[in-house]
């Protein structure tokens, strides 16, 4: 027991803290005990705190106001170094909604300001006119098996300058580019996703395989299968997808 | 040529009036002022004889009807004339049409005072038109996000207009609105001591907001309502004040009374959010120069307009609705909380639905996640019943992660009304909540109400 052990840095959980993301968070805690993991999440209270990158195995940010998003790439930036060997070695971070624009490249305001992102994912992201709020459905590029549902409220467009989208639209915006139907992005185990609301409550499956990944990223193999535990979001996902058929 | 315009559209606005109020008395809030505006984009803006010193707007996320239903109230029975928007039309139209019914032919404005609700996302384009002095915002919080999208969003847009001729009238305890207070030429601050309703937050999961001056976390000592409290910043000098200028102390909520500046006051209402709303009332009051007991007179006789709860019969079944807004978790937050408080044995029904506000529609239950609903697990609730077409499972599951035992829980993937209820026959309490959309509680009624008529013309 002593070595399955998941650590999650939850990253700034009041300043991102939109949509009841910590919905999220409840997730990987749920599914990683139904693994038999032992769930330890520590809570990145503020910019100031360091995060000890060697600990973690998943780090997660939610989606939160636009305005957060520059002082967050600047308290990275102070461990940049880390961050970037954390990443090389197939680490994951899991960000979600607008705060996909700190690892952009850069970031477009609707006011002209521009400023740089951390530069991890090949994008850039453009703040709308008007928001956009629908559900989402998207298939995963790595694994088309893998359907995703969730909701977008989408303040920003995020352009890819490479093929890294994490998924393919099936239903619903993505990106922002309505003819690509692009969704996410994604580089080594940095995961980008436009869904938002508790995404990892809804799609379990998708919970599950972040763990067991960053799990066997540090040696160890999960094989327990948990599938029949998600009866009932299966349900949910038909139900949501029944309602999204009749708006086609 | 402009003045032509004006009366034209003038004199269109209050035949619709007249007509509207033929037809249906709702109708005739909105309509006649929207005609008006097509006539006149500026057409608020024309009007004589407003003192913008003593024209106030209310705005913000919550409790923008309530007060201002209040401070009407308060002002009239003083013996003020007002012309407001008291029926929640808060757009331009709205208030156009407050105008046109309370001006005369030539378009002067017959009342002392003019009080306002407005709407936030329509806060600048009104006020350009209307340049009230002062300028009440309650809260800003998370709130139809597919328009808003964020806080911060309304924020930016409220900014733009605050100036140093105004004055401001900010809730001492809730840090968004209370950061305005750089802004304003004079601020007024209201609050609420901490009461037997306070509480804090210390579990694990438990998350605030980022400080609107600095971005770092704000802390919360204590809460008086869902995000709002005494609190501050974890990085900069932002944080409430101790003694705001009109701070309710010693709130008796059973038996509706409260002490403010060593006045006692007895009050009709004393949920906590009310408390807030009645704080707010004094500093306008005082502002305004209303004597003490005026203000504590009007308390006394204050009915809210279309209040929170109402109750079905539903055979030996009492069915309790609360409104809330599901796109809004303060509102949810405390509806949970208020069935929470009753200890007896109950029926929990939910029925959160997809959004239909804009197109495109879309399944919203991220505000179920914001929410604590522990406390509702512990007051005997005996079954939750949890309905919608598209996202009846999504709120169960809500449920079952905070802790609620999946076997308690009915999922109806139906909107229909004889479903829901054939499910609520099952079970023998006859203390039943229900949390849903207004439309979704109208239709109910309906149908129990049609039953109940086909049962006595089949008898």
């Amino acid at each position: 027991m002593e070595n399955k052990v998941l650590n999650i840095a939850w990253c700034y959980p009041d300043i991102l803290n939109l949509h009841g993301d910590r919905g999220n968070i409840m997730a990987l805690k749920r599914i990683g005990e139904l693994l038999d993991l032992q769930v330890n999440i520590e809570r990145i209270e503020s910019y100031n705190q360091e995060i000890d990158f060697e600990k973690t195995d998943i780090m997660f940010f939610n989606a939160g106001e636009l305005k957060v998003v520059k002082p967050i790439v600047q308290a990275l930036e102070k461990q940049k170094n880390e961050l970037t060997k954390y990443i090389e070695n197939n680490k994951y971070i899991v960000v979600v909604g607008t705060t996909g624009a700190v690892f952009s490249k850069e970031v477009k305001m609707a006011d002209g300001e521009t400023f740089k992102g951390l530069g991890i994912l090949d994008m850039d992201c453009v703040q709308r006119d008007a928001i956009y709020g629908n559900d989402i459905l998207f298939r995963l590029v790595d694994d088309e098996e893998m359907q995703i549902v969730g909701n977008q409220i989408q303040i920003i467009d995020t352009i890819l300058n490479s093929e890294i989208q994490l998924g393919n639209v099936e239903y619903g915006l993505g990106n922002g580019k309505v003819s690509e139907k692009t969704e996410g992005a994604k580089y080594k185990n940095v995961v980008f996703t436009n869904a938002l609301g508790p995404v990892l409550v809804k799609n379990p499956w998708y919970t599950e395989r972040i763990i067991k990944d960053a799990m066997k990223n540090k040696g160890i193999e999960i094989n327990k299968n948990i599938e029949e535990e998600f009866e009932l979001e299966r349900e949910s996902v038909e139900a949501i997808k029944k309602f999204i058929s009749k708006k086609q | 040529m402009k003045r032509i315009r004006f009366f034209i559209a003038l004199i269109v606005g209050k035949v619709l009036v007249f007509l509207t109020r033929l037809v249906s008395k709702e109708r005739g809030t909105n309509i006649p002022g929207a005609y008006s505006n097509k006539i006149l984009k500026d057409f608020i803006s024309q009007f004589k004889g407003i003192d913008y010193d003593k024209a106030i707007f209310i705005t913000g996320t919550n409790g923008k009807s309530t007060t201002n239903n209040m401070i009407v109230h308060t002002l009239k029975s003083a013996g003020k004339t007002v012309a407001t928007n008291l029926e929640g039309a808060n757009l331009i139209g709205g208030i156009a049409t407050a105008l046109i019914k309370n001006s005369t032919l030539t378009g002067k404005v017959k009342t002392e005072i003019v009080c306002f609700e407005v709407d936030e996302r329509s806060f600048e384009r009104i006020h350009s038109y209307l340049p009230a002095k002062n300028i009440c915002i309650t809260n800003l919080q998370k709130d139809q996000v597919q328009r808003n999208g964020e806080p911060d969003y309304i924020y930016q847009k409220l900014k733009k207009v605050i100036n140093k001729d105004m004055t401001l009238y900010l809730n001492n305890e809730e840090p968004r609105v209370k950061s305005f207070e750089d802004l304003a030429g004079k601020v007024v601050y209201y609050g609420v001591e901490r009461n037997t309703e306070s509480f804090e937050k210390n579990n694990f999961y438990d998350v605030t907001l980022p400080c609107p001056k600095c971005n770092e976390k704000i802390e919360f000592e204590y809460y008086n309502i869902e995000n709002v409290g005494k609190f501050k910043c974890k990085n900069c000098d932002f944080q409430s004040k101790e003694e705001p200028d009109v701070y309710i102390k010693n709130v008796d909520f059973e038996n509706n009374e409260f002490e403010c500046n060593s006045e006692k006051y007895k009050v009709t209402y004393s949920e906590p959010f009310f408390i807030y709303n009645y704080a707010l009332c004094i500093a306008i009051c005082n502002n305004f120069g209303i004597k003490t007991d005026e203000i504590k007179k009007a308390f006394s006789t204050f009915k809210n307009i279309g209040g929170r709860l109402e109750t079905i019969k539903y055979g030996k079944k009492e069915i309790k609705y609360i409104r809330m807004k599901q796109e809004n978790p303060e509102t949810l937050q405390s509806a949970f909380d208020y069935i929470s408080r009753d200890s007896e044995h109950k029926i929990f029904m939910l029925g959160l639905e997809p959004v239909v506000d804009i197109d495109p529609h879309y399944t919203n239950t991220f505000y179920a996640w914001d929410c604590d609903i522990d406390t509702l697990e512990n007051s005997n609730v005996d079954r939750y019943i949890c309905f919608s077409d598209a996202i009846a499972y999504d709120s169960a599951n809500r449920l079952i992660y905070a802790g609620i035992d999946k076997n308690k829980i009915s999922i109806l993937p139906t909107e229909e009304e004889e479903e829901i209820l054939k499910e609520l026959d099952k079970y023998e309490c006859n203390n039943v909540y229900l949390i849903t959309w207004l439309h979704g509680y109208e239709k109910l009624s309906k149908y129990i109400e049609n039953k109940k008529e086909g049962g006595k013309n089949g008898e």
